[in-house]
């Protein structure tokens, strides 16, 4: 099951559309990453789904219900921490707590007790004095402690320092159940995200450019670098990033399937030396970025 | 705290640094049969990895006849058969290839290797 799906998803401010036809679909049980630069629409489409914006055209559904019908039953088992969210600053972190609770059926006492201790947050302080680190982590302690069904976490680590940083996955995590728990989380930087995604998806300029699990992204994807390919030897239609310099030939191939791909190699160099390594997520995004590019240049020209 | 060693490194497939951290620690005897090892969320929690992660290496770990489950203490060490010597030079291999590229880069031969491998190995008193 689907816990959140959208269809042709389009959101425009005035005249710029800051997300484009979006086709998505988060499987339940999953930790599923939105990745992609400042201004690719993350947080447009997160606004969408937690009907904080309506869609210009195009739907969305979150735990099988319209983003626009989303009631307190629906509010109730969903958990969202966003960068810039907006507190009560009078409160203090028990009134906050407080005032909370009678909200969501699943409160649980405990897990509130617990996460307060992980996470050293001083009870009788006001949120309006509490440091940036602290106080999203009063945010998620909030979020977290009626245990969601789903947890969305809008750009959660930007400007947190590691410690603080630490604590908050520590924290997400206390919540897992198997299978049962999803979370939908949006960063510009992979490596935060990197351990704790099944899934990721690229969004750039507005349109999604790619979803896939790690695993199987980290399995198609090799750097390949051949010394003394034979001369006049050019790329395969696929490859990416293809460079000569002196005795060596560099390249990326983003369809590496074992066997079949490196007889296709030697067909192709002959007895040159052939070495190959997997790719962090990192280099692959990157590697991802400059390809779109440089199709959108030619495309333009 | 985890029963064996590990720090993972960003970039590789998570699963596979963890599995292979794993045979390491079983065949250093880290890990010895009958000791019990980490739940899902022990393992999630600690290495602030996935759970569906951390669940899909005790499942191979399992599968690979590393770790067995029992219904009352959840999944401990299996008792191995002595064999294995084969197997603890398989996880050497990788740092095997890097040792013979460096050395070859330098323009050492093999002579010069293995004198260097027998010197180290006697200042960590092995014989």
């Amino acid at each position: 099951m689907n816990i959140i799906e959208t269809t042709n998803l389009s959101r425009r401010y005035g005249r710029t559309e800051a997300v484009h036809e979006l086709n998505l679909a988060v499987p339940q049980g999953s930790v599923f990453a939105l990745l992609g630069p400042n201004g690719a629409g993350k947080t447009t489409t997160i606004k969408v789904l937690m009907n904080l914006l309506p869609p210009t055209s195009g739907a969305a559904r979150v735990l099988g219900v319209d983003s626009r019908k989303l009631g307190e039953r629906e509010k109730a088992q969903l958990g969202y921490v966003s960068e810039n969210q907006q507190l009560p600053l009078w409160m203090t972190v028990r009134q906050l707590l407080d005032y909370c609770r009678p909200f969501y059926p699943t409160w649980d006492r405990e897990l509130e007790k617990n996460l307060l201790a992980q996470f050293a947050l001083p009870e009788q302080r006001k949120l309006a004095h509490l440091s940036r680190g602290m106080l999203m982590k009063a945010a998620l302690l909030s979020s977290l402690a009626y245990r969601p069904k789903l947890l969305v976490l809008d750009e959660p680590f930007s400007g947190l320092d590691p410690v603080v940083r630490d604590d908050f996955i520590r924290g997400v995590l206390e919540v897992s159940a198997l299978g049962e728990w999803t979370v939908l989380v949006s960063s510009h930087d992979i490596e935060e995200v990197e351990r704790l995604a099944d899934r990721v998806a690229l969004l750039d300029g507005g349109r999604l450019r790619l979803n896939e699990t790690t695993e199987s992204l980290q399995g198609r994807f090799r750097r390949v670098e051949i010394t003394d390919a034979p001369a006049g030897v050019g790329p395969a239609t696929d490859w990416l990033e293809w460079e000569r310099a002196g005795a060596l030939t560099r390249f990326v191939e983003p369809r590496y399937a074992g066997e079949t791909t490196e007889r296709a190699w030697r067909e192709r160099f002959g007895d040159a030396t052939v070495k190959m390594q997997p790719m962090t997520l990192r280099e692959i995004f990157m590697t991802l970025a400059r390809a779109n590019r440089t199709t959108a240049t030619e495309a333009t020209a | 705290m985890l029963p064996f060693s590990i720090e993972l490194k960003p970039g590789l497939p998570v699963a596979e640094q963890i599995l292979f951290a794993v045979k390491k620690a079983v065949v250093a005897k880290q890990l010895r049969p009958g000791d019990k090892f980490p739940s899902v969320r022990l393992l999630s929690q600690e290495l602030r990895i996935n759970p569906n992660t951390a669940h899909k290496v005790i499942a191979a770990l399992v599968h690979e006849g590393v770790l067995v489950t029992t219904p009352a203490v959840g999944s401990i060490v299996a008792e191995r058969e002595a064999g294995g010597k084969r197997e603890r030079a398989e996880l050497l291999g990788a740092d095997v290839e890097r040792l013979v590229v460096e050395a070859k880069k330098l323009g050492l031969d093999i002579d010069d290797v293995q004198a260097a491998v027998a010197a180290h190995w006697k200042k960590l008193g092995g014989k």
